[in-house]
């Protein structure tokens, strides 16, 4: 059992050109699943191997149980890490992978076998004892990297994206284990992971980061519906948010939004939004959130032509042209600049029944309580 | 896959009937050299039958303490096999793991040292022997052996440990070893194949030696390979009796190489499993 907290971390490497955490702070409460999310390089993987004492701390302090552990070795903090790369040991069988931390800290013999056995009962690893890692499949793998982690009942548990590795069947099957067992031993976990659905899914709180910063900590509901900003909205939800800009006018005695050739009331915002009027604003409309019009054009209604349109099932994907509406997007990683000079489409997930194919013209509603809007100058939430 | 042809199958065959044969005649020739009677030896032209004898073995076994001839070679081997991978293993991890951005400059100078001419370094070396009273003794030719080939362990070992991904020391870590406790019961048996290479690499090339122990040895101290020189008499040579003594240089090592064939192999060409 143990809380973690990071205060004022930093971490530069030598040589390198942007520092790997600036000013990192962060609370892991005690029995708390925490999912720390981001794009490649956001600095997660860093701060998780600050935890477990295999990356130095360039500045700030790292506390678990209010002890300052910046200097502790690894072997001195008593925690369990799950790597991307499972990190068997190669030459030895499964139950020795499993036994191995026990024994390097002295269990009794007896002690040992009776704790393999029961984490290999509760990971149905129980035929696998005698194999050598080579000789198991990827999920079976993972399986005995949890059952190294498990077995030692640690202060906390680290994962590094311990599923990348792994089919989306096994992927979607294993994430359910890991926040059930996360659950039944009520052991600190941090998990480190690049894929928002994991994140939304499994943690009690996410943390997400970019370049380096934190961006938000809050609960996945929070972090969905009030983001702290263009990156944590645009990270958050699939397909991403479309962000388009807009100016606010005065409209019939309340705020309104005028975007292109648009006019959206703005209804609960426009009181607080009042003070921005005439300035420009990024606004935020989730692709989920665009409903078809049932009664086709009109005001409040965004008319466009469905450029392409991907049938999902049980929803379509529309991507739409809409000539008028600047649409930008959120200024994630250096990747995703390449991604900028395709012009965006506006996005939209509606339901299967519209039957909307290619090039049929679109008329497209929100409600206007679910509009994000956005500071166009440092991209915060209003 | 592409059908073989039976007339390319027949070409390669005999291709390598051949160079093996070309290989293993003078073998064969050295062999049959201690069973030939002394004045069948040179016959001209050389006869494919004769009458077996054990006379040059006898003559060997006469000559040549054999059993102390093949204990120096095997403690001058074992000697400079084992100095050689406890200094040259741990070091090969240490520059492997080392953030230094010379680490691999200084991988690739240790190879370096096991490419100077030996002799060049032996005459120093020799004077540096005999001031610390070790000359004549079985040290001077594992010291002298171990200087160059822990040099290329430490190469060799380097390359090993870098192609192997640190987190499984890591997870040794969090697990509760220390960085020898990782290195120990992690690294090393991961990298076990390079390591048995080295071994073997390091046992042929002394067991094999004949410049350094000829020079650092005294007669007590004589590992084989020197001895055989010595079939070399002041009036003629016994071909014979060089050619019994062949049989106790030549057959441990042609069997260790039998035996450890599947690691040599794996060790010299596979990298890390």
């Amino acid at each position: 059992m143990a809380q973690i907290s990071f205060e004022h971390v930093s971490k530069t490497y030598p040589g390198g050109k942007a520092a790997a955490l600036t000013d990192f702070n962060l609370t892991i409460k005690d029995g708390e699943f925490l999912v720390l999310v981001g794009p490649s390089g956001c600095g997660k993987t860093t701060a998780l191997r600050m935890i477990a004492g295999l990356e130095e701390i360039s500045g700030g302090t790292l506390k678990i149980n209010d002890r300052i552990a910046n200097d502790l070795a690894p072997r001195d903090r008593d925690i369990a890490m799950v790597f991307q790369s499972y990190a068997l040991y190669p030459h030895l069988t499964v139950a020795d992978n499993i036994a191995f931390g026990l024994r390097v800290r002295g269990a009794k013999p007896d002690v040992i076998e009776k704790k393999v056995r029961e984490t290999a009962e509760l990971l149905e690893l129980t035929e696998f004892l005698e194999r050598k890692p080579a000789r198991l499949s990827g999920g079976q793998r993972q399986r005995v990297a949890m059952g190294r982690a498990l077995v030692r009942a640690p202060n906390a548990f680290l994962m590094d994206e311990p599923l990348s590795n792994l089919d989306a069947r096994l992927r979607g099957q294993m994430r359910a284990e890991i926040a059930r067992l996360q659950r039944l031993s009520a052991i600190t976990t941090v998990y480190v992971t690049h894929d928002q659905v994991e994140a939304m899914t499994m943690g009690h709180r996410v943390a997400v980061m970019n370049r380096g910063t934190l961006q938000q900590l809050d609960t996945p509901r929070q972090l969905y519906d009030r983001p702290a900003n263009m990156f944590v909205a645009s990270f958050i939800g699939s397909p991403p948010i479309n962000f388009m800009e807009g100016t606010l006018v005065a409209h019939q005695g309340g705020a309104a939004l005028s975007c292109g050739p648009l006019l959206f009331p703005l209804g609960s915002h426009a009181q607080r939004l009042s003070a921005r009027e005439g300035s420009k604003i990024i606004v935020g409309i989730r692709p989920e959130h665009l409903k078809v019009a049932p009664s086709g054009a009109g005001p409040g209604t965004l008319s466009a032509r469905a450029a392409f349109v991907e049938d999902l099932g049980a929803t379509l994907l529309l991507h739409l042209d809409q000539h008028g509406i600047t649409i930008g997007h959120a200024n994630m990683v250096d990747d995703d600049r390449d991604l900028m000079s395709i012009a965006p489409k506006l996005k939209a997930l509606v339901d299967s029944a519209a039957r909307v194919v290619r090039d049929d013209n679109v008329h497209l509603t929100v409600d206007p309580a679910l509009i994000l809007f956005f500071d166009p100058a440092t991209g915060a939430a209003l | 896959m592409a059908r073989v042809s039976t007339r390319r199958i027949v070409l390669e065959r005999t291709t390598a009937l051949v160079v093996t044969i070309l290989f293993l005649l003078p073998v064969c020739w050295l062999i049959s050299t201690a069973y030939k009677p002394s004045n069948q030896i040179f016959s001209v032209p050389p006869r494919l039958t004769f009458t077996p004898t054990l006379d040059q073995f006898r003559a060997a076994f006469a000559l040549f303490d054999v059993a102390a001839l093949v204990r120096s070679s095997v403690i001058i081997s074992l000697g400079t096999t084992l100095l050689s991978l406890l200094l040259g293993v741990p070091a090969g991890y240490a520059l492997a793991r080392s953030r230094s951005r010379y680490s691999a400059g200084f991988a690739y100078f240790f190879l370096a040292i096991r490419m100077i001419p030996a002799v060049a370094a032996l005459i120093p070396f020799y004077l540096m022997m005999r001031d610390i009273g070790l000359l004549g003794s079985w040290w001077a030719v594992i010291v002298f052996n171990t200087m160059l080939n822990c040099a290329f362990v430490t190469w060799m070992m380097f390359s090993y440990f870098k192609a192997l991904p640190p987190d499984m020391e890591e997870a040794a870590l969090t697990d509760g070893c220390t960085q020898m406790g990782a290195f120990w019961k992690v690294a090393v048996p991961a990298v076990r194949s390079g390591i048995i290479a080295c071994a073997l690499f390091c046992m042929m090339f002394s067991w094999n030696d004949f410049l350094h122990p000829m020079f650092l040895t005294t007669l007590d101290a004589k590992p084989i390979s020197v001895a055989l020189l010595t079939a070399y008499g002041t009036k003629d040579i016994t071909w014979g009796t060089l050619g019994a003594l062949a049989h106790f240089s030549t057959i441990p090592i042609v069997l260790m190489a039998l035996v450890m064939n599947r690691y040599f192999v794996q060790g010299a060409t596979n990298g890390v499993q």
